[in-house]
C-alpha cells in the first residue's frame, strides 16, 4: 500500500512539475562554410563592376578574383518553443558572412495545428515564391552548392503575414497546399540598392497574396504557385513613378517538377514574373544528378530572360555548372561546384560573364 | 576521411543485417487502424499525421547512428541516413513537419508505444515482445 502510495504520490508530482515548465524549448540549426572565386571574367565595364560572380542575388554575395569565405558562409539557429496541444512559436536567426555575420531574425512565428489536415501561422516567415526558396539558407537540403543564382533574382524574400496550411493524403498521393497573404517593407533592400541602383533603396511588396499546391509520391513531385503584389520603391528617398503611378502590381507564376528513380533525379523549375513595366521574368532550371553511395555527381543549367513592351535588351544571362556533393557525415557534406555565367545584355548587364570554382561544407544539427 | 575503410565498415554493417537482423514497425495493441508499408512511409517522410481511424500519430525513432535506424530508412523509406536528413532539415527549418521523438533504445521505444495509444515505432526483431503489436515487417 505503501509502496503504490508512494508511486502515486511521484507520479503527480512529476506531471505537476511538468505542468509547471511552460514550453518544450528545442534547438536546432545549419551552417555553411565556402569558399570561392572568380577564375575568370569579363565584369560590367560600362557600370564599373570588376569580373564578379553573383552567386546569391537577394544578400548580394559575390565572389570576386580573390578567395574569398565571406559571400556563401552562415550560422542558422532555430528555436522551436512546443507550447503542446498543437501550439508552437518558432524563430530563427541567421548570420551570414556577406553581412559581418550580424544575426537576424528571418523567421519568427507563431504556428497552430488545428488538426492533422490543418495548420495555421501567423508572423514572419521566408517568401516561397521559388521551389527552394524557403529554405534556400539550408544548403545541406539541396545538391548544389546553392539554389541557381540566374533564378532566385528576387529583392524581398520575408513577408510579415499569416500563412494556412492544408496537408492530406489521396492513395499513395500525398497533398500539400497553402495560402498565405502578407506584407514586406525592406528599408534598406541590399540587392537593389547595393548592387544596381548604388543609392539606399527601400522596396515594399503590399497587398500580397500567394498560394501552393505541392503533389507528391514516391518518385514524382510537382509543385504550382502563384503570388501577386503591389510594389513601392523608394531610391534615395525618393518615391518611383511608374507611368504616373507610385505603384505598380507583379504576378508571379511558378511551376516544379521533380523526378526520382533508383539512383537518378532530375530536377526542374520553370517561372514568370509578370511585372508592370518591366515586362516578363522568365526563369528556368534543370539539374540531373546521380547517387554513387555517399557521393552524387551532378550537371545543372538555369537561364533568366527579361522580355516585354517596352523593353529592349532586358536582363538576359544564364549559368552552366557542374559540380559534386559528397556526403562524408551523417549531417554534413561537403560540395565542389564550377559555374560558367553567360551574360547577354548590355544595358541589363548584372555582373558580366564568369567562369567560377567554389566549395564547401554544409551541415545541419 | 579514409574512404577505403568507411566502405569496408558500410559493407560490413550490409552482411551483418542480412545475417541478423529484421527491423518491425510497432503501434500500441489498442490500435485499430489499418497501418501499411505505404502509411509507415508517410508518417516517416512527414506526409500523413494520423493513422486510418483518424487517431494523431506521435512518431519515435531510434538515434540515425543505430544499424537500426539506418536499416529501417534504408528498408522502408528508401532513403540513406544523409538522404533522409536532407528531407527533414527541408522541412524542419520551414515550419512544415515536426521531425520524430528520439528515444536512445528500443526499450524505451517499447515503453513509449506500450503507453501511447497514438504512438508508432521501429526495433530490431529480436527486441520486440508482447507488449506492443507489430504491424510491418522489414
Amino acid at each position: 500500500m505503501k509502496l503504490i502510495s508512494c508511486i502515486k504520490l511521484i507520479t503527480a508530482t512529476s506531471c505537476l512539475l511538468s505542468m509547471h515548465s511552460y514550453a518544450d524549448i528545442n534547438f536546432s540549426g545549419f551552417a555553411s562554410v565556402n569558399a570561392g572565386k572568380v577564375l575568370s571574367g569579363t565584369g560590367v565595364e560600362h557600370y564599373d563592376v570588376p569580373p564578379t560572380f553573383l552567386a546569391d542575388y537577394p544578400i548580394v554575395s559575390a565572389y570576386t578574383e580573390e578567395w574569398d569565405m565571406a559571400p556563401e558562409s552562415l550560422f542558422g539557429l532555430q528555436v522551436t518553443a512546443d507550447l503542446t496541444d498543437g501550439l508552437k512559436a518558432i524563430a530563427q536567426l541567421v548570420g551570414r558572412g556577406a553581412e559581418d555575420y550580424s544575426p537576424e531574425f528571418e523567421w519568427a512565428y507563431l504556428s497552430y495545428e488545428i488538426n492533422e489536415n490543418w495548420t495555421v501561422q501567423a508572423g514572419r516567415k521566408r517568401l516561397p515564391l521559388f521551389y527552394y526558396s524557403d529554405f534556400y539558407d539550408v544548403g545541406y537540403a539541396y545538391v548544389w552548392m546553392r539554389a541557381p543564382a540566374d533564378n532566385y533574382t528576387w529583392q524581398i524574400f520575408n513577408y510579415n503575414g499569416i500563412n494556412l496550411m492544408y496537408n492530406t493524403d489521396i492513395g499513395d498521393w500525398s497533398l500539400a497546399t497553402n495560402v498565405y497573404t502578407g506584407k514586406e517593407d525592406d528599408k534598406e533592400n541590399k540587392l537593389l540598392g547595393d548592387f544596381f541602383f548604388k543609392e539606399e533603396t527601400r522596396e515594399i511588396w503590399k497587398d500580397m497574396l500567394g498560394g501552393v499546391v505541392n503533389l507528391s509520391k514516391d518518385w514524382f513531385e510537382a509543385r504550382l504557385t502563384y503570388m501577386q503584389y503591389t510594389n513601392e520603391r523608394f531610391i534615395g528617398g525618393q518615391q518611383t513613378t511608374w507611368g504616373g503611378s507610385d505603384s505598380r502590381d507583379g504576378r508571379f507564376y511558378g511551376a516544379s517538377f521533380n523526378f526520382d528513380f533508383d539512383n537518378w533525379f532530375l530536377l526542374s523549375e520553370i517561372n514568370r514574373l509578370d511585372l508592370e513595366f518591366d515586362g516578363n521574368l522568365d526563369t528556368n532550371m534543370i539539374t540531373l544528378g546521380y547517387r554513387i553511395n555517399a557521393f552524387t555527381p551532378f550537371v545543372a543549367y538555369s537561364s533568366m530572360k527579361q522580355k516585354g513592351d517596352g523593353v529592349f535588351d532586358g536582363e538576359n544571362h544564364n549559368t552552366t555548372s557542374v559540380g559534386l556533393r559528397w556526403d562524408f557525415h551523417d549531417s554534413a557534406a561537403f560540395k565542389i561546384q564550377y559555374d560558367d555565367v553567360t551574360d547577354n545584355s548590355y544595358d541589363y548587364a548584372v555582373a558580366g560573364d564568369s567562369k567560377s570554382l567554389s566549395f564547401g561544407v554544409d551541415l545541419v544539427f | 576521411m579514409n574512404f577505403f575503410n568507411k566502405m569496408l565498415v558500410i559493407t560490413a554493417l550490409m552482411i551483418s543485417h542480412n545475417a541478423l537482423s529484421e527491423v518491425v514497425v510497432i503501434v500500441n495493441k489498442s490500435n485499430s487502424g489499418d497501418v501499411d508499408a505505404t502509411l509507415v512511409k508517410k508518417i516517416y517522410l512527414g506526409k500523413a499525421k494520423a493513422f486510418s481511424n483518424g487517431e494523431k500519430v506521435t512518431v519515435y525513432t531510434l538515434p540515425t547512428n543505430q544499424d537500426d535506424t539506418e536499416y529501417f530508412r534504408e528498408k522502408a523509406l528508401s532513403k540513406s541516413n544523409s538522404q533522409f536528413k536532407s528531407y527533414w532539415s527541408k522541412l524542419v527549418f520551414t515550419g512544415k513537419g515536426t521531425p520524430a521523438t528520439e528515444v536512445d533504445s528500443a526499450a524505451d521505444i517499447i515503453a513509449a508505444v506500450k503507453k501511447d495509444p497514438s504512438a508508432i515505432g521501429f526495433v530490431n526483431s529480436n527486441d520486440v515482445n508482447d507488449e506492443v503489436k507489430v504491424v510491418v515487417n522489414y
